[in-house]
């Protein structure tokens, strides 16, 4: 029984060692596609470039622009008059306008409420935000003296809001989900295209020790994917700091691949060719990213999706992954993860199971 | 030219789209991402789960958590729980924010002492983190303002007017949607012609191509036009997703956008062609093209941040694909709508034009009409 196990296996690590295209592909998922999207975005403002105009003598306004520094803000530009100013916020050569008005000064001295004026592009809206919020703590700073009261403000586990690790994490839990999904319906839909697979299925052989092995080999590339994805760019290149237990994570990563292999399962049992694979693997991915709660978090979603969301085994790995990298959450804390992707994971590989191992 | 040959083929291409029902997912998965990321992307944060441990109870401590508790930005709770027990719950991922009020709070304030508030924030998801951060900030100091107010401290005072451009409610819907609109043209069609060509050389069917009387850049243009006509409609499915269900303003020349998204679509078949005549296998095919459109196409699409802002090799590489250039025509045209007459939409445009000349050009001298 074993012997078949491990034959398969191996010649499905085979075949995929031997085609070099993909072996290729893996690879650059796993390394440098994850390195540009870490690499890419930075949330905090930086180079933001500002626009002045200044109808005051220029006391307080300059006071004002001389805390808007490098590396977030470029040095600020002063215009004559509004329209100038607007006309160059429309090309995008400005993202942020400031302007002084003639009675700023004169009510800000006299203990009137003083109003600066903000032009915002907000095509760029998460940067506007940012930057407004930069501005207003600029500007709070600034007659703090008046205030009688001192924020401590704390980010815990990322005191310093560094997105890189952040990002690159992010895009490694969705290159294991993509990959995963591809690779392991790809594999059966293969032999289905092939026509071997129904012969497969005829042999004097249990079909699920060959559905178990085939998959385990798909999930055993990803998971040596994922080593070197930790080792090269996420603790290599972007020293994302590890608060709770590395092997927490890797048996969380195994689960949760087998769970996705499920539904590489069901892909193949439901389409005829790689190009359908494709596709429907595209259309069943999204949905699972998007209710995975990386981009808004759960409670913030519709009620639908908040309950359609506890369906997805991606909610809680990243959930999990999370707690794991960057709060450092105790291992028993995390048996709701662990809980929810070994529950999903079951289900979905016992259904992929049985519309797959079915002969017509 | 033998259009008979190539009007056989392009009628080939078309019955396999129909038979495979891929059809379908020429319309599902642009219009799906579309709703998904949608209703799904909210840069703004609201009902944030914020504790609030009052050691005060005092007439200003309860004016400060009532502004929390009226706040739609907070899901406020207030409690009498230890600091640490506070702290447990946010690593186990219950709250997002805790606010300690000091014990002598009001009595401080009252002789005129400093008084300091902590506040904690997971700063998980960096960019959540940084906006509740500011939030929190501006719901206290404006509570500080107040009582500053009653207390009779006078001083002046600098209050931030902001106007947005473009987009005056900073709806999400108005700062996401357009971007959308780039990243789907860019991932759909590739996705379909990515496997046009190496479907066949899997097959050994492009023995067919290699003994007809078809030349090279006739065998690419029978393989590209089913799947550009078919995404043709998608231009106007997604505009108006765009405007009627998310309820984006138009401001700009339809014709412009819709000009700028054919050439934009030809572009993004030509990616999944290229890809298609360099690889061997149906998989890897699939997995490069997801790779190489995905991931770009949503990093520089202008939807999480300004290209402006980028820096170093994240700003090379984001000049480097087309999305950027087809992104601003849109953005333009649905928010600012200055069209042909600013200088760098019609740059922009050009630019567009020679991406789909070199790739379509490059296409035609990579695809091989012979055995090696």
């Amino acid at each position: 029984m074993s012997r078949i196990f491990w034959v398969v296996f191996g010649k499905e690590t085979l075949s995929f060692l031997r085609s070099i295209g993909l072996v290729a592909a893996v690879l650059y998922s796993f390394t440098a596609d994850i390195y540009i999207a870490g690499k890419g975005i930075q949330i905090t403002p930086r180079n933001v470039k500002i626009g002045y105009v200044d109808d005051t003598g220029g006391g307080i306004s300059q006071k004002i622009l001389s805390r808007l520094h490098k590396p977030e803000f470029l040095p600020p530009r002063r215009f004559k008059s509004q329209e100038a100013l607007s006309r160059a916020i429309f090309d995008k050569e400005i993202l942020v306008g400031i302007l002084f008005d003639q009675d700023f000064e004169k009510d800000f001295r006299q203990g009137k409420k003083a109003q600066l004026n903000l032009l915002l592009d907000a095509t760029a809206a998460s940067q506007s935000f940012t930057t407004l919020g930069y501005l207003q703590n600029i500007v709070m700073d600034f007659s703090r003296p008046n205030f009688p009261v001192v924020i401590k403000s704390h980010k815990l586990f990322n005191q310093n809001a560094d997105n890189h690790s952040f990002m690159a994490l992010t895009e490694m839990l969705s290159v294991i989900t993509l990959l995963i999904v591809i690779l392991t319906a790809v594999v059966f839909v293969r032999e289905k295209e092939e026509g071997t697979w129904d012969i497969m299925l005829l042999m004097p052989v249990n079909p699920k020790l060959i559905i178990l092995a085939k998959s385990l080999s798909q999930v055993m590339i990803v998971m040596a994917g994922v080593l070197l994805a930790l080792g090269f760019v996420i603790f290599g290149a972007f020293d994302t700091p590890m608060n709770g237990s590395f092997w927490a994570f890797m048996l969380l990563t195994f689960f949760y691949s087998f769970s996705s292999a499920g539904i590489g399962l069901f892909v193949a049992a439901v389409s005829k060719s790689t190009m359908q694979v494709a596709q429907l693997s595209i259309v069943i991915m999204m949905p699972l990213i998007f209710l995975s709660g990386a981009w808004t978090p759960i409670y913030a979603m519709h009620p639908v999706l908040q309950f359609l969301s506890l369906f997805s085994p991606l909610r809680y790995y990243i959930e999990g992954s999370e707690s794991i990298f960057f709060r450092g959450t105790d291992l028993i804390d995390l048996w709701p993860y662990f809980g929810g992707v070994l529950l999903l994971g079951v289900l979905l590989y016992w259904y992929g199971f049985r519309k797959i191992g079915k002969l017509f | 030219m033998k259009r008979s040959v190539v009007k056989a083929y392009i009628l080939k291409e078309f019955t396999e789209l129909f038979r495979s029902k891929l059809i379908i997912m020429v319309y599902l998965m642009p219009s799906m991402i579309m709703l998904l990321f949608g209703y799904g992307i909210h840069m703004e944060v609201t009902h944030a789960r914020t504790l609030i441990i009052d050691n005060d109870q005092s007439h200003f401590s309860r004016m400060l958590t009532a502004k929390f508790e009226h706040s739609t930005y907070f899901n406020a709770e207030v409690t009498l729980m230890s600091e640490t027990e506070a702290l447990h719950r946010i690593k186990q991922a219950k709250a997002d924010i805790i606010v300690i009020i000091p014990s002598s709070f009001e009595k401080r304030l009252l002789h005129g002492q400093k008084s300091e508030i902590g506040v904690f924030v997971d700063g998980a998801f960096p960019n959540r983190g940084m906006t509740m951060e500011s939030y929190v900030q501006g719901v206290i100091l404006d509570t500080a303002q107040q009582i500053g107010g009653t207390l009779g401290k006078r001083g002046g005072m600098i209050t931030v007017n902001s106007r947005n451009l473009f987009n005056q409610a900073m709806r999400d819907e108005d700062a996401i949607v357009p971007g959308l609109i780039g990243l789907v043209l860019l991932v759909a069609p590739a996705i379909l012609s990515a496997l046009m060509i190496v479907k066949e050389k899997e097959r050994g069917t492009i023995f067919n191509f290699y003994a007809s009387p078809l030349g090279r850049g006739e065998f690419l243009a029978a393989k590209l036009i089913p799947g550009f006509l078919l995404h043709s409609l998608n231009i106007f499915i997604l505009f108006l997703w765009a405007t009627e269900l998310f309820g984006v303003p138009f401001r700009g020349s339809f014709w412009l956008y819709w000009l700028a998204a054919e050439i934009y679509i030809l572009i993004s078949l030509s990616i999944g062609m290229l890809i298609s005549v360099i690889t061997k296998q149906q998989i890897v095919a699939v997995v490069l093209t997801i790779i190489i459109t995905i991931i770009p196409g949503f990093l520089y699409s202008g939807i999480l941040m300004p290209i402006s802002s980028m820096a170093g090799e994240s700003y090379i590489e984001a000049h480097l694909f087309p999305v950027m250039y087809f992104n601003h025509i849109v953005y333009d045209s649905f928010l600012a709508g200055t069209g042909l007459a600013s200088a760098k939409t019609v740059e922009y445009l050009g630019i567009l034009i020679l991406y789909a000349v070199i790739f379509l050009t490059l296409g035609t001298f990579l695809l091989k009409k012979e055995l090696k």
